[in-house]
């Protein structure tokens, strides 16, 4: 019988932390921001998104968004997201790929 | 989104079916493992609007649950345990190996081929390489945020088939990686096969036995050591950044050059001054640049005996549309909000040294050369937006309206001259490379 001993090549990673938010009662009067990132096909899901939103939500506003930097995507930057999170209630987003 | 997260507003991203583990792990990276998504069944893009439509109606209700149900604890998504030392059992040691191989194969931990046991002898021996202490911390290498010491480097290096001569050029490599402008992120987690092409100038490069000549990028015992450093570049990008296939590597179609694509220039058969001299660095410096790039077309001409000829061969090359980069830059710039960097997306020419006598022979230089290029390399407005969306061209560059009058308009494919990177490499007969970049390159010092 043998036996191999070797080291693991997997690094140790950097852990990080984030609270979620507190997620709202009642999306009756709440603004929704609908932010696309500008790839392909987004655009149609938000637009659906708020549709549905509208039908079940009658007192619902919303507020469209993309990144202030990029290419195929589109990124928020820090004080695009201060100034989402100033304007609105929740955020619904897409990836796309 | 977790940014919306951290500042208190509930979001949920609407992704699909096979982007799930990889959003799962991207959102845990950033420390928010349970971020909600509503899960379609197919990808948004290449689809019609009314089946969109139909894929978000049916997963509406997920919407609503995420923004206002309260956020579930996510499990560990697949980030592989740490255990620091692994033992394999077998009737004789070939067998212990070979059970090593299957088991670093299940965990993710291999590139498919035979790795070499990285037992505390080899790893021992490999870091004799270098100066460093094994403990150091060279880089915190995205998109895992994995802590990149000497040690895991020697590690992968190792299992990679390299020898002490190569860990100093994979530390520089690292370095490389984990430069802000890098943008490692994108380049590792996206569904675009882009593969780290590693260029090595210098004394260090050819004491490491690299090839610059005949077949450097190729199979077979000249470019061994290349082949070597490629493949550890790899290993670490999956075993020290948490690259890995399906988790955090969505690649559609994923491309041969990422198992490894390391060469040296062929400093001793240029013209010119050697790339890394170009681009700043003392002649006797050692260097490694790391480009990454999506693929690689030949730049084969034989007939031509001027440099203008060349061009426009070279120029068919640059002006392909279905690669992602050409002409990216109507549509913005590669761009990381948390550093606050951009790149503008280069291409990789590799001119061999015949081409290169070519050019040198009517006077050429690279600016020369990058300057030809960006005036030959162009096509149509309308042809360059065959695959773009014009909401990002009125995104990235609200003066360019005008263009849409004008469609026929020829444009450059790229930003500017110089995103024709240009080195030398490869063996006899009139036959180069172009290499389709994603962004641009960067370069480091070799160090002991």
């Amino acid at each position: 019988m043998a036996s191999l001993e070797i080291l693991s090549p997997v690094a140790n990673v950097v852990e990080q932390s984030v609270k979620p938010a507190p997620r709202l009662r009642d999306l009756g009067h709440a603004t929704i921001g609908l932010y696309w990132n500008m790839k392909a096909g987004g655009d149609a899901a938000l637009d659906r998104t708020e549709q549905l939103l509208r039908e079940r939500f009658p007192g619902a506003r919303f507020k469209r968004y993309t990144g202030s930097v990029g290419w195929l995507m589109r990124h928020c930057t820090a004080e695009d997201a201060d100034r989402i999170a100033a304007e609105v209630d929740a955020v619904v987003g897409t990836t796309n790929d | 989104m977790v940014e919306l997260e951290r500042r208190g507003v509930p979001t949920v991203i609407i992704t699909a079916e096979a982007f799930v583990q990889d959003a799962r792990r991207s959102a845990q990276s950033f420390g928010l493992a349970g971020l909600p998504l509503a899960v379609v069944p197919t990808p948004l893009t290449n689809r019609r609007p009314e089946d969109i439509h139909r894929m978000v109606t049916e997963a509406f209700d997920q919407v609503v649950a995420g923004l206002t149900r309260p956020v579930e604890a996510c499990a560990d998504v697949g980030r592989p345990a740490v255990e620091e030392r692994l033992t394999y059992d077998g009737p004789d040691l070939l067998d212990a190996w070979s059970r090593m191989n299957r088991d670093f194969l299940a965990r993710g931990w291999s590139d498919g081929f035979p790795l070499v046991a990285p037992t505390g002898r080899a790893v021992e021996a490999m870091l004799r390489g270098s100066a460093r202490d094994p403990g150091e911390v060279i880089a915190t290498l995205e998109p895992g945020f994995g802590v990149a010491t000497v040690e895991k480097l020697a590690i992968n290096a190792v299992m990679a088939g390299g020898g002490p001569e190569h860990l100093p050029l994979l530390v520089a490599a690292v370095r490389c990686l984990a430069e802000p402008k890098m943008y490692l992120r994108n380049k590792a987690m996206s569904t675009g096969p882009h593969a780290p092409l590693v260029l090595v100038n210098g004394p260090k490069g050819r004491a490491a036995n690299l090839n610059a000549g005949m077949c450097a990028l190729g199979p077979g015992a000249p470019s061994a050591s290349n082949t070597v450093l490629g493949r550890a570049v790899r290993l670490t990008m999956m075993n020290v950044g948490h690259t890995y296939v399906g988790v955090s590597d969505m690649d559609t179609i994923g491309s041969p050059l990422k198992y490894s694509l390391a060469c040296a220039e062929n400093e001793a058969q240029s013209p010119w001054e050697p790339y890394h001299v170009a681009r700043g660095y003392a002649r006797e410096a050692s260097t490694v640049t790391v480009h990454f790039v999506y693929g690689i077309c030949e730049l084969h001409d034989f007939r031509s005996t001027r440099p203008e000829d060349l061009i426009q061969v070279f120029a068919t090359a640059a002006t392909n549309v279905a690669q992602v980069g050409t002409a990216l830059w109507l549509i913005g710039r590669r761009a990381d909000p948390r550093y606050k960097t951009e790149e503008r997306e280069h291409n990789t020419l590799f001119v061999c040294p015949e081409h290169a006598q070519i050019f040198a022979g009517e006077g050429w230089d690279r600016a020369r050369i990058q300057q030809a290029l960006y005036k030959t390399a162009r096509l149509p407005f309308r042809t360059l937006m065959l695959n773009k969306e014009p909401k990002a061209l009125q995104a990235a560059h609200p003066e360019l309206g005008w263009l849409a009058d004008h469609p026929d308009l020829p444009l450059p494919v790229v930003e500017t001259p110089d995103c024709f990177e240009i080195a030398v490499v490869g063996g006899a007969a009139g036959r180069g490379a172009y290499f389709y970049g994603a962004g641009e390159p960067v370069t480091m010092p070799v160090e002991d």
